[in-house]
């Protein structure tokens, strides 16, 4: 019990919040081009692409926010390239969407190796992190609660009232309305003179948007360094998360909040000794479970109607021609 | 034609000249009127220089078979086809519909027979898709409501208008789309054969909002190719055959043998083939036979016939009324719901498709593109379906593509096929040219029942000829064939008996040398003609 005690405390809450926060972001614009009817698998070059602006940014001009802007910029560039491709020459999205997440990882590899002569990691060298947003009375209110909503980096707080604020999108606003219908049924926008090219745009710059701001949060905000494919396959998790949610704000909250937690414990479980590499399965496990727990429910209908297609084929092999025997 | 003159535009000349036909008092004071309509598609012409005036506050219904122009026609009213001659008045001033928005602004509103709603969003927000009622800049869902509630109460077209479209059924969302065209200020809103995808009561509930836009000063237009309907709901009936309008007259004027005359009619004659009499073996017996259409309903009531071998047996009637689930039955690919087909004594009702054909049917179905052919395949290719795990196509699970392409240039040749050679896609070929692709596969596999659905629909004169003589050398060879059709003459010309289709029944039965067309167009409208009632074969 002693155990579990250290295990789960208000720390992991909020280490939760933390690791849920960059994955939280970038699904959140890849729900953008799922609701559009884009699939985007080219969410963890975007990401990547951003962490890296994001530094050179930051060093450059020794801003932390003009850094994020440098990562966002360059998360849009991949963005527009991705939507000239995939929407206006309508290129498979999954084969450009690899191209660029393969891009994406050698190209801050040799720029890093160009401009910083090094390979593996930036660190030092001038970077400016984000810093970290103290609540003015929040520990006078909270007490010991206070690290759950105090002391974070800017790009949490955006990224978690990024949920409602999208919900309210989808719903309320037109270009939210006009997106969920190009996605799901474009004849329809296009007979009322909806763009759909318009539309499709937009829903992958505003894709790049948020994955750029992710991308500078993990490297200004989660930590303050760069490393090589920093992004480490969270863009592709963003990607099985929007399958599963169908780019829903909130069924996206869910997930990510799963994959955090189950990133955030696993780094808990370190401290207490236990094999790292057994450790580090442990989101993955996590989340594949989930998916298999998820489609688990649209299983019984596949079983029935195969069922009924092979008692079709069953039945006819039985059957007679008009003097055979039924078999008993 | 005394309107005629009335009209200032060029294309008088090609108006009809059909003096009986009126088609109103005037062209003045229309809410419609279109003046010598010609739409060509390469060389086949869709409308033939069509005049039309529909009156302020009435149901104009525009009747015709399937590929007579009425869906051309509506296109170019609503923007979305241009005509090549001819000009189109709204609410008496000359208007170029370049687009649909032109029509809709003009206070036009077109229902099409393929809906286009979001399943995912409500009625509401369905209807007002694309001009969204909006507040301080967000989408203002209760007025939405509100508004979509007092439009359906006002119309009677019941609808709960917080409801998903996706959970809704066809006849429902056929109001959404309906709803939508009032939204948008419609005053004249046209129906793409809205009763197709309706029950029943649905089609009397729409019959009652028809009327209640009338009431209100709005006007219909109502395309359909059911008479039952324009007799019940129309003021006035447009009826087109080929691309042109054979008449426009005042439904009260009309009987229902009429209008299917002036439907089927007698444009292409062709004659009576010659034949020996031929009495082979009882090939297909179809006994007690029902089954439902996609809608549940049912669309086959108690058909019974057989056909021997060297037999031509026709089946007339309006589109519509069972022939297509007939042939589906015929087929296994709609099951019945009571009663047995027998192909040379074995149940149909046990086997698939495949098996099917196996046993001895060659199916040359009504709609060629969807299931005659694959247009992107090659000819070759569409030449094997069905046959390509049997030798000589191929052995062990290999295609033997050499062999494959010398049958199909051998039928291109027997079957005159215009064609590059046979690795051209189906899709480049002309309509004529497809249909004889699918002929000289069907005709070649050794089947002994021929069941051949509309055989020369879009086809060409010439082609025409070369199906009908192919149709009666499978005869000759001693085939039993069930050929359905819309055209009549056709079946004169080819059929040795001709049954009469109305409503999913056999209304009655004419020998092929004696085929009436009043009994048959009679019959064809339900009326049943007792002394010609099917006899037991």
């Amino acid at each position: 019990m002693e155990i579990l005690d250290k295990l789960v405390n208000v720390a992991l809450i909020a280490a939760t919040l933390r690791t849920t926060a960059p994955i939280l972001l970038v699904a959140l614009g890849g729900s953008f081009t799922t609701k559009a009817g884009i699939f985007n698998i080219g969410l963890e070059g975007q990401m990547l692409a951003g962490a890296f602006f994001a530094v050179l940014g930051s060093i450059w001009t020794g801003s932390a926010l003009l850094g994020v802007a440098c990562g966002v910029a360059a998360a849009l560039a991949f963005a527009l390239v991705f939507a000239v491709l995939v929407v206006s020459f309508r290129a498979n999205e999954v084969v450009v969407g690899l191209a660029l997440n393969i891009l994406a990882g050698g190209m801050t590899i040799s720029l890093m190796k160009a401009i910083f002569g090094t390979r593996g990691s930036i660190v030092g060298q001038g970077i400016v992190g984000l810093p970290k947003v103290q609540l003015p009375g929040a520990r006078d209110l909270l007490g010991s609660w206070a690290s759950l909503i105090s002391g974070f980096t800017p790009m949490v707080y955006v990224a978690f009232i990024a949920v409602p604020l999208l919900v309210l999108f989808y719903n309320r606003t037109r270009l939210g309305l006009y997106i969920r219908v190009v996605g799901e049924k474009p004849e329809a926008a296009e007979a009322l003179g909806i763009s759909i090219t318009r539309v499709r745009y937009t829903a992958s710059l505003l894709c790049g948007l948020l994955a750029g701001l992710a991308g500078a949060h993990l490297s200004l905000g989660y930590i303050t360094m760069f490393t090589e494919n920093m992004s480490s396959g969270r863009g592709f998790m963003a990607v099985a998360i929007l399958i599963f949610s169908n780019g829903d704000p909130l069924k996206v909250l869910a997930g990510c909040l799963l994959f955090g937690f189950a990133d955030a414990f696993s780094l808990r479980l370190q401290t207490f000794g236990y094999p790292s590499y057994l450790v580090l399965t442990v989101p993955y496990v996590v989340a594949l479970t989930a998916l298999f727990a998820l489609s688990y429910r649209a299983r019984p209908r596949i079983i029935m109607e195969t069922l009924a297609s092979m008692q079709k084929l069953l039945s006819v092999d039985k059957n007679p021609g008009p003097d055979g025997k039924h078999p008993s | 034609m005394s309107n005629a003159s009335g009209s200032s535009t060029p294309h008088n000349a090609g108006n009809n000249a059909a003096g009986a036909n009126v088609a109103g008092p005037d062209v003045a004071g229309m809410a419609v009127a279109l003046t010598g309509i010609t739409k060509r598609f390469g060389a086949f012409i869709a409308n033939d220089g069509i005049d039309l005036a529909v009156r302020r506050g009435e149901i104009h219904a525009i009747i015709g078979e399937n590929g007579a122009g009425k869906t051309t026609l509506m296109n170019i009213l609503f923007g979305l086809l241009q005509p090549d001659e001819g000009s189109i008045r709204l609410n008496d001033e000359e208007t170029v519909v370049a687009d649909p928005a032109v029509a809709i602004k003009a206070g036009l509103g077109m229902v099409h027979q393929h809906f286009k709603l979001v399943p995912s969003l409500s009625v509401a927000d369905n209807v007002f898709l694309g001009m969204e009622i909006r507040r301080h800049g967000l989408i203002d869902h209760a007025a939405q409501i509100a508004r979509t509630r007092e439009l359906s109460e006002r119309f009677g077209l019941r609808v709960d208008p917080t409801e998903r479209v996706g959970l809704l059924s066809v006849g429902i969302e056929q109001r959404i789309e309906i709803l939508k065209v009032l939204v948008r200020g419609a005053r004249t809103i046209i129906l793409d054969e809205p009763t197709a995808v309706l029950t029943p009561q649905e089609s009397r509930e729409l019959f009652q909002t028809l009327r209640s836009f009338v009431a209100d000063g709005m006007t219909v237009i109502f395309i359909s190719h059911h008479l039952e309907e324009v007799m019940e709901v129309s003021d006035t009936v447009t009826v087109l055959r080929n691309g042109r309008r054979v008449a426009t007259r005042p439904t009260v004027e009309l009987s229902k043998d009429e209008l299917v005359r002036m439907m089927v009619g007698r444009e292409v004659s062709f004659d009576r083939r010659p034949r020996e009499p031929q009495h082979g073996d009882v090939i297909l017996e179809v006994e007690q036979l029902w089954a439902r259409d996609d809608r549940r309903l049912p669309a086959l009531r108690d058909v019974n016939f057989t056909i021997r071998s060297g037999e031509v047996v026709g089946i007339a009637g309006v589109a519509g009324n069972g022939q297509t689930e007939l042939a589906e039955v015929l087929s296994g690919l709609r099951p019945a719901s009571h009663g047995v087909a027998r192909l040379k004594g074995r149940n149909l009702a046990t086997f698939s498709p495949a098996e099917i054909r196996e046993a001895g049917l060659a199916h040359v179905p009504g709609d060629r593109m969807v299931r005659g052919v694959d247009r992107n395949a090659s000819i070759a290719a569409n030449m094997l379906m069905g046959r390509q795990h049997r030798a000589p196509w191929s052995r062990g699970g290999v295609l033997n593509w050499n062999a494959i392409g010398q049958n199909a240039s051998k039928l291109i040749k027997d079957f005159d096929i215009r064609a590059q050679g046979s690795g051209d896609a189906v899709k480049r070929l002309s309509g004529g040219n497809i249909q004889k692709v699918v002929l000289a596969r069907e005709f070649t596999n050794g089947a002994d029942f021929l069941l051949i659905d509309q055989p020369t629909r879009g086809v060409d004169i010439g082609a025409q000829e070369a199906i009908h003589d192919e149709i009666m050398r499978q005869r000759a060879a001693g085939r039993a064939i069930l050929l359905i059709s819309v055209q009549l003459d056709e079946l004169a010309a080819l059929a040795d008996r001709i049954l009469v289709m109305f409503n999913g029944r056999i209304m009655g039965e004419v020998a092929g040398d004696d085929a009436d067309e009043d009994r048959i167009g009679m019959m064809m409208a339900g009326v049943a003609v007792p002394e010609f009632a099917a006899e037991p074969a």
